[in-house]
């Protein structure tokens, strides 16, 4: 009986001298060593109890056993806990020592920008490549047959004057001053004619330097000729073009006009995208920006281009077609709100970092 | 062109208010610009297109309305009483240059000069035509409405009462109305006396023969002239007057006669004198009448909707065609004043736009083959968009430039004939010389420091091949880089770029585009006196003959000359140097790991690195799969004048796992080699 009575007193001590220490043990370690302390195989202070339960009675031994095994579980689930806790608290300190200004700037890898006309032109692009063209680019310095005289503008003609062109000394040969050349040629290298389905986008240049001229400027025109081309495939066309490029919300209208290579002709206006078309000073109170010309092929280039190759390849009674164009500069001044062309061309990096790409 | 809305009601009638006039010319091809007023006061500022002189007045603009609202168009008013002597026996005229003037028509009349009634002057101001005296005044009114220029004489400063209407001789001189004395060069055709010319024709009159107070006989004369030899002529002498922009683009050569007769009428009835009898009409070279077949079938082919055969007929006869019997062909004759109606599909332009575009329905043609970028576009896209994901900033800069060349990259530039200014006189052959090296000028004038600038554009030059001229034009890429490397805090250490931030994008678009990085070379000739001889290379040509391509810094005598602080690096590439090969055939991944030894060799500072990883190459065998630079040290304990190169010795054998004696044994060969050229081995 003593032996029990001694046993349990020692059970309440141990409980009560754990407590202390499992109190005053700060971290990891401590706990450990509280783990050895108590619970060591060899050494643990409730494992020799577990090894004294022999000198006891048989009527003893399971009551004690079992307030010893309870003392074991409470000690291991409580340094269990201990140590949880613990642990939890020092990942916290970790956190908050390593903690950054999320408010300072971040740190970007070096990036440059496209230059806005580079993206318009290949939004431009991309709308024609979905309608199936092809891109086609010809020369930039020019002979006066394919800038003029293939396009109905034979020497003397008035409509010269409209395109006040740069010649250069040598050879005869000039700036283009349209993408309507590269049309010429396309036409007369044409790997199935008569069908052509093609943009010409690139650098064109005239005599013409103020806000809203520059002497080099980028052109994308159209040309599609075939069989049973109508005007009414090139409004279709040119609707379905200008409402991708702007939004549906915008109406298009075709005003008659006169261009020498197109016959009928006609300007293009879209309603303002600025103002919505009740008037600003970007449309000049018309609710209209003039966006682009437009026009079925002459017949007269056809001839020129059977004339040069020597045989009827685009039959005038046969064939039919529409061409248009526009500048990328004035798309990209719409966009983006630019009112003074030069801009573009003056490679100042305050202007063209403003623009994504 | 100003059209008052009260001179339109003379001839036609029409109740829409002005604003959906403006807007229905608009549409129908007549733009109009703006609205001035309200009303029949309301005045139409209309641009119209340099092919429609016809409607370059009120009348022509009248016809128009007139087919808009399906109203009558109605004649001008030109009814003449005639009296006094016969005008031919008082004026004698010989047209020498029927190809010049193939019709010269004229009127006496006996005036009493004096100021214009204000209906008259307030028309004019209208229009925007100062008023001067009443028989001026009726020659420009007479002009703005029917678009025929007139020409008053006084008939007493005529010498001998005679003209002859002839080409200039050369030298030959005359004062203008505007007071200018203008001696003639070339084919300038004239109105002459017989001691000299008198009138520029077709584009002013002269001073000797001002219609003044003192004038009391007017000689008025109305000519139909040849365009292309006004427009010659006017062009030569930097003229252009109201009279020459009608005559250029075409007048009606029916014209002249209506127009006298409406002068004569209006003279009379504003009290300004008489008109003596007879016309003189010297119609020396009659001009060819237009006809034209128009099938109704190529309406629709060209419209792509049909229109009905008597919309078709109403707006031609409107307009002044005569049409004949409907029939698969119809026979249009072209009145005398279109003259920019030659042939079917004018007319179909013509019913088009007075039909009404907007009534022609919208369709997309089916698509008939598959398209997409070319390679070369795929190409220059993809390599615009590398150089900005590496930090370059696309420029465009103008493709000419000064002509004050620093290299020259062509035998010869070609040159602009007519440049807008000094600054913009050649075509460029470089795109860095001057273009790039002046986008770092401007942006460093605006304080900026660093910088990263790229430009994909072409650059030309003559091509002298024998016999034949022509230009050569081929597409180049540009690099600019200048100042330090980005750093995200300014207390960390400035890292300047240098030449070898240019060749490693040179690398990186090579990487990029699946192709070799290019050879280098050191440069040679010209380009030495541009670049830093020291820092830079040229690359090893793609193909023989093509355009040198560079990568280095900019000389320090173009720094000090551009008062630049620190050199920039730049380079010029052929595009075609990035063209896509075949798509690239994936390696298996090694198996086995592979083992890596560090060898530090101090070399002399002259022995490029290059020469170093041939010799190691040589003699390490064939397990080695790959070596490369990876540290180059130059400060003490290296001693002056030598460099020691770290390099990185990779070896791998794809079949099994290396061991360390076949390892160590070429790591052997090697510092044997390399001790063999005199060069010491550190850390082996």
């Amino acid at each position: 009986m003593a032996e029990a009575d001694d046993l349990k007193d020692r059970i309440r001590a141990l409980r009560a001298e754990f407590d202390r220490e499992l109190a005053a043990a700060g971290d990891a370690s401590a706990l450990q060593a509280l783990r050895d302390r108590y619970l060591g195989r060899k050494a643990g202070a409730i494992t020799s109890l577990m090894k004294s339960l022999g000198t006891l009675g048989p009527d003893e031994r399971p009551q004690a056993g079992q307030e010893l095994n309870a003392l074991k579980d409470e000690v291991e689930k409580r340094l269990d806990a201990a140590r949880d806790q613990r642990a939890q608290q020092g990942r916290g300190q970790q956190l908050a020592r390593e903690r950054v200004d999320i408010t300072l700037p971040g740190r970007r890898p070096p990036h440059g920008r496209r230059h806005p006309l580079t993206t318009t032109r290949e939004d431009l692009e991309d709308i024609f490549l979905a309608m199936g063209y092809e891109i086609f680019d010809g020369p930039e310095v020019e002979d006066d047959y394919h800038n003029f005289e293939a396009l109905n503008m034979p020497p003397d003609h008035p409509a010269r004057d409209m395109q006040d062109t740069f010649y250069l000394a040598e050879g005869g040969l000039l700036l283009r001053t349209h993408t309507s050349s590269g049309q010429i040629r396309y036409m007369l290298s044409n790997p199935h004619p008569p069908d052509v389905r093609i943009i010409s986008a690139g650098k064109v240049y005239r005599r013409d330097d103020d806000i809203t001229h520059s002497p080099m400027f980028q052109q994308i025109e159209a040309l599609v000729v075939g069989r049973g081309i109508t005007l009414g495939d090139l409004k279709g066309t040119i609707e379905a073009f200008l409402h991708a490029l702007f939004g549906a919300q915008f109406p298009v209208r075709f005003r008659p006009s006169y261009f020498p290579y197109t016959e009928p002709s006609m300007e293009v206006d879209l309603g303002c995208v600025v103002c919505g078309g009740k008037g600003c000073r970007v449309c000049k109170q018309t609710g209209w920006l003039e966006i682009m010309g437009s026009g079925m092929v002459h017949p007269a280039l056809f001839e020129a281009v059977n004339a040069r190759l020597g045989r009827v390849v685009y039959d005038p009674e046969e064939v039919t077609g529409f061409a248009f164009g526009l500048g990328i500069e004035r798309v990209a001044m719409v966009r983006h709100g630019v009112d003074n062309i030069r801009l573009f061309y003056e490679s100042d990096l305050r202007f063209l970092e403003q623009f994504p790409g | 062109m100003k059209v008052p809305v009260g001179w339109l009601r003379e001839f036609v009638d029409f109740t829409v208010e002005v604003g959906r006039l403006a807007e229905d010319l608009t549409l129908a091809g007549l733009a109009v610009d703006g609205v001035e007023g309200t009303g029949d006061q309301a005045v139409l500022d209309l641009d119209v297109t340099t092919n429609r002189v016809d409607c370059m007045n009120v009348y022509g603009v009248a016809r128009e309305v007139s087919v808009l609202y399906g109203t009558r168009l109605r004649p001008v008013p030109a009814d003449v009483r005639e009296e006094g002597p016969p005008a031919p026996t008082s004026w004698t005229i010989d047209v020498e240059a029927p190809e010049l003037c193939p019709r010269f028509c004229g009127r006496v009349l006996d005036v009493r000069l004096g100021p214009s009634p204000s209906w008259l002057r307030d028309r004019l101001e209208q229009v925007g035509v100062r008023p001067i005296n009443n028989v001026v005044d009726l020659t420009n009114y007479v002009m703005m409405e029917l678009g025929h220029p007139s020409h008053a004489f006084d008939l007493a400063k005529l010498p001998d009462a005679r003209l002859s209407v002839r080409w200039s001789k050369p030298g030959e001189r005359v004062t203008t109305l505007d007071g200018q004395e203008r001696t003639l060069q070339g084919r300038v055709g004239v109105i002459a006396g017989p001691r000299g010319a008198l009138a520029l024709a077709g584009i002013m009159g002269g001073a000797s023969s001002e219609v003044s107070e003192s004038t009391r006989t007017v000689a008025l004369e109305a000519a139909y002239w040849d365009p292309p030899s006004i427009r010659r002529a006017a062009k030569a002498l930097g003229m252009h007057t109201e009279a020459s922009h009608r005559f250029e683009r075409g007048a009606d050569p029916e014209a002249p006669p209506l127009a006298l007769a409406r002068i004569a009428h209006l003279l009379a009835k504003i009290g300004g004198g008489r008109t003596r009898p007879g016309l003189i009409d010297r119609y020396v070279a009659p001009r060819p009448r237009t006809r034209v077949q128009l099938r109704p079938g190529r309406i629709t082919a060209v419209l792509g909707a049909p229109v009905a055969v008597s919309e078709s007929r109403r707006i031609l006869t409107g307009l002044g065609f005569a049409v004949g019997e409907p029939s698969d062909a119809w026979t249009v004759d072209v009145p005398t004043w279109r003259g920019d109606v030659t042939r079917e599909v004018d007319l179909v332009e013509e019913i088009g736009r007075h039909h009404g575009l907007a009534n022609l329905p919208p369709t997309i043609p089916a698509s008939t083959r598959v398209e997409g970028l070319r390679p070369a576009q795929r190409r220059d896209r993809q390599l615009r968009s590398t150089l900005a994901g590496a930090g370059l900033t696309e420029v465009i800069t103008y493709s000419f430039v000064a002509d004050q060349a620093e290299v020259t990259f062509v035998p010869q530039p070609l040159r602009l004939a007519n440049p807008l200014s000094g600054e913009q006189a050649v075509l460029r052959d470089s795109l860095v010389f001057p273009g790039l090296v002046s986008v770092l000028r401007t942006n460093v004038r605006q304080g900026r420091r660093d910088l990263a600038v790229f430009e994909l554009g072409r650059v030309f030059g003559l091509d002298t091949i024998p016999g034949a001229q022509a230009s050569s034009e081929e597409p180049r890429l540009g690099l600019l880089l200048a100042g330090s490397a980005p750093s995200h805090w300014s207390s960390a250490p400035r890292r300047a770029l240098d030449f070898f931030d240019a060749k490693g994008l040179v690398e990186l678009l090579a990487g990029e585009f699946g192709v070799m990085a290019p050879a280098l070379q050191p440069v040679e000739g010209a380009l030495g006196a541009v670049l830093h001889p020291g820092q830079s290379a040229v690359l090893a040509p793609l193909r023989p003959g093509r355009p040198v391509e560079y990568v280095g810094v900019l000389h320090p005598d173009l720094v000090a000359k551009w008062e630049l602080k620190e050199a920039p690096i730049v380079a010029e590439l052929d595009p075609a140097r990035f063209d896509a090969g075949p798509p690239v055939r994936a390696r298996a991944l090694a198996r086995f790991p592979g083992v890596e030894r560090d060898l530090s060799v101090l070399v002399e500072a002259s022995v490029p690195s290059s020469g170093v990883l041939a010799e190691i190459e040589r003699a390490a065998g064939p397990l080695l799969r790959e070596v490369r630079v990876v540290d180059r040290y130059d400060r003490p304990p290296v001693p002056a004048g030598r460099v020691s190169l770290t390099v990185t010795l990779a070896y791998q054998d794809p079949a099994r796992t290396l061991t360390g004696d076949e390892v160590q044994s070429s790591v052997d060969a090697v510092v044997a080699a390399l001790r063999a050229r005199g060069w010491d081995i550190r850390g082996e």
